[in-house]
């Protein structure tokens, strides 16, 4: 059953301890919050604070230096109503998602099974195609990716080598997405080693049985690897659609924090902080977060849902 | 037991430990003692070095004042600042332009200079078409950092190559059609554009409109243009563009103002409108082998004027008002800091200082010095200063120009886009 694995094993209680234990454990309680303390207080100032207040100023006129007014829903009815870049933003980064999440859980998954073979030296190459996704979020990358595709930068130049004049692709509307994508899809190396673990997972007698049944490569990746890997790439689904929504650094970067050229890179995170920080609309910026939230909220939740039908779990019946 | 209260001290120690962490960074403020001022600015590497020059100068005279500098790129500061002062933690002295003076002033950011006028701020050698800049509903929320004027600054190589004769020495003007055909036979000699498309920054097209006898805003903050006229600018824009005359579109979707991306120093256009002020951005960054030019014009007007290109503002939430105001004077006023300053942020806004300051000036301040004097019959009273709202105007119509180029929309429904956002910003 799905539902029991999925949830918390459950631990057998320890036998009803005597007095004295009793108040170690207490006391030992105590201790546990001491040490989580650092993190309770951060989280409670730092990110539920923050969330609270952000919900009240999603119904204000907010200019960042005056005192907020109350105006209700206006900044959604705004929204949604009467503001056509927020529907580009909107569909930017829905492009964003449903094109950079398949390619880097695919590009994850096949190095993971690349590397997933034992080699001399394999702890080397995993440790190489690992490191991208480490430096993968920082500026310096960004900045280097920017230069890589602008025009007359190294990619133009190799395209240009083999016939291909595209010019730089930063710097034209229809390509600059794309770079954006790739960005994104080279930053594998996190879901890899999840995908890597996963596969070290799989009992090697299933293959050989399957050998043995005279099923092929291709045969054993789809009745074998594929749903004994279900609920791996359930979570590395979850977890890069979560992270493709919340984009912000590569499209800030590439585009000087414009979204542009002509509004091609306008990805949502990057739209609410123009208008937050640029605009000087933080209510309507605090507004568009929430929507966000909310929507990724329903998409997290009909993914798991639709798991029901795709995600195996090892021991159910098929 | 003993294991455990050992384990429990540990745990206090941590907790303690990570609390005297977070709290160190608050409270460090003290009200006596020196002063510490902060002063930011947005500019190039060399406006830099003038003004840690001058700021130099003023802590050596002002030893209980100490004053940390800081600067970047456009976008990033306000970025930046934005940020800080919603944030309590803004500068004491900043650095804002015509479409922020508006928007900062607007929003009770910034201090008014009134009460310090006469007193311990100086204000009688700057011109008053100068100090208009800084007003907002008459009070004086920002001073003059120098005063400049709109030029075309060229590469003469490109244009001797191509047999192009730019119109210089005093009293010469071009109008429209000679700057096209000039523009585009650079362009079509050459592997560089004539000139970076200018079609982007409102701040030309407004001396197109002064040359047609509007304005971009009403003196009353309305909008002063109308969709056909932006039409009418952006087309014959774009007739340049199809001759090679400006710069493609990917050159053109990079302009952010900076001088080091601008496409006379990345060597994809012979030449660039801009504001004189930037010119010793230009030398520093390009070399000194290049020269001015005023703007074309189809009339006796040029279009254009002396503004100033950046202003100083004191913060109103300012711990040390006082000494920020004195600092204020000292680098609009005092002739040694004129003198370190040169012309980074345009020639100096005090007319003494400036007559001192051009006399003995070299490289880009005397391309500067000897541009203003050439041009001065022609430079026209201020522009007035823009509205709240102007910057997210002067955003829009950058973006909006984006799709222009990229042939996404035509010239006509881009130029009423405009407006129409334009409409909206003024009005929020």
């Amino acid at each position: 059953m799905t539902q029991s694995v999925l949830s918390r094993p459950e631990v057998d209680a320890p036998p009803p301890p005597p007095t004295a234990r009793g108040g170690r454990r207490r006391r030992g309680q105590g201790v546990a919050y001491l040490f989580l303390s650092p993190w309770i207080v951060g989280a409670a100032l730092l990110t539920i604070g923050p969330m609270v207040a952000s919900l009240y100023l999603s119904f204000t006129d907010y200019d960042l230096f005056e005192a907020p007014t109350w105006i209700g829903v206006e900044n959604y009815v705004t929204m949604f109503t009467g503001d056509e870049r927020f529907w580009h933003a909107a569909w930017t980064t829905t492009k964003y998602v449903l094109i950079s999440v398949p390619l880097k859980l695919g590009l994850a998954l096949a190095v993971a099974m690349l590397l997933n073979r034992a080699r001399k030296g394999v702890g080397l190459y995993r440790s190489a195609f690992y490191a991208p996704s480490l430096l993968g979020a920082s500026v310096s990358v960004a900045l280097a990716w920017r230069a890589m595709f602008s025009t007359d930068g190294t990619v133009d130049r190799v395209l240009s080598s083999i016939g291909l004049d595209l010019g730089g692709w930063v710097d034209q509307p229809q390509y600059a997405l794309l770079t954006l994508v790739a960005l994104a899809a080279w930053q594998f190396g996190a879901p890899m080693v999840i995908f890597l673990a996963g596969l070290k997972q799989v009992p090697r007698e299933l293959y050989e049985a399957a050998a043995i049944d005279g099923a092929g490569p291709a045969r054993r990746f789809l009745s074998v690897t594929l749903p004994m890997l279900s609920p791996v790439i359930l979570f590395n689904l979850v977890l890069e659609t979560i992270h493709a929504f919340q984009a912000f650094t590569g499209a800030f970067v590439v585009s000087s924090g414009r979204g542009g050229p002509s509004d091609s890179t306008l990805l949502y995170p990057l739209y609410l902080y123009q208008r937050g920080f640029t605009d000087f609309r933080m209510g309507y910026a605090s507004a568009m977060a929430w929507v966000l939230l909310a929507v990724v909220a329903i998409l997290t939740a009909l993914v798991f849902r639709s798991a029901r039908r795709w995600v195996f779990y090892a021991g159910e019946d098929r | 037991m003993g294991r455990v209260s050992r384990r429990g001290a540990a745990g206090l120690l941590v907790g303690l430990l990570s609390l005297t962490a977070a709290l160190s960074g608050c409270g460090a403020e003290s009200a006596d003692g020196p002063v510490t001022l902060r002063f930011v600015w947005w500019g190039n590497e060399d406006r830099a070095k003038a003004t840690r020059a001058a700021v130099e100068e003023f802590q050596k005279r002002n030893p209980d004042i100490k004053v940390e500098t800081e600067y970047s790129g456009y976008d990033a500061y306000f970025q930046k600042l934005s940020t800080q002062v919603a944030g309590g933690a803004g500068p004491d002295l900043l650095q804002l332009d015509r479409a922020t003076v508006g928007e900062y002033a607007g929003r009770k950011v910034l201090a008014d200079l009134g009460e310090h006028t006469g007193k311990d701020l100086e204000l009688d050698k700057i011109p008053a078409n100068l100090l208009e800049g800084g007003k907002v509903d008459g009070r004086q929320y920002a001073v003059a950092a120098g005063a400049t004027t709109q030029m075309l600054i060229f590469d003469p190589t490109h244009f001797e190559a191509a047999g192009v004769t730019v119109p210089t020495a005093p009293g010469e003007k071009w109008t429209w059609a000679q700057f096209a055909e000039a523009m585009g036979k650079v362009g079509a000699a050459g592997q560089v554009a004539g000139t970076t498309d200018f079609g982007w920054a409102v701040d030309w097209f407004e001396v197109w409109l002064h040359q047609h006898g509007k304005s971009l805003y009403t003196p009353d903050g309305k909008l002063g243009f109308t969709a056909d006229e932006l039409a009418e600018y952006w087309a014959m824009i774009g007739t340049m563009r199809a001759g090679k005359g400006v710069s493609p579109a990917e050159v053109t979707t990079k302009m952010d103002g900076s001088v080091q991306n601008s496409g006379i120093v990345t060597r994809q256009a012979a030449s660039e409108i801009g504001y004189d002020s930037a010119v010793t951005g230009y030398f520093g960054a390009f070399g000194p082998n290049l020269e001015l030019a005023p703007l074309p014009s189809d009339v006796a007007e040029s279009g254009m004027a002396a503004m100033p290109p950046v202003s100083f503002a004191v913060s109103q939430r300012s711990k040390h008002k006082a000494a920020a105001v004195k600092l204020l004077d000292f680098l609009v006023n005092d002739p040694e800091a004129g003198r370190l300053l040169g012309a980074s942020r345009g020639v100096p806004p005090n007319e003494e200082i400036r007559a001192q300051v051009c006399s003995s000036a070299e490289g880009g301040s005397k391309a500067v010095c000897d541009y203003e004097v050439a041009q001065r019959d022609k430079i026209g009273p201020a522009f007035g200063a823009w509205p709240t709202g102007s910057s997210a105007i002067k955003r829009d119509f950058q973006r909006t120009y984006d799709d222009v180029i990229f042939n996404r929309v035509s010239v006509a429904d881009a130029a009423k886009r405009v407006v129409q956002d334009a409409e909206q910003s003024l009005g929020s």
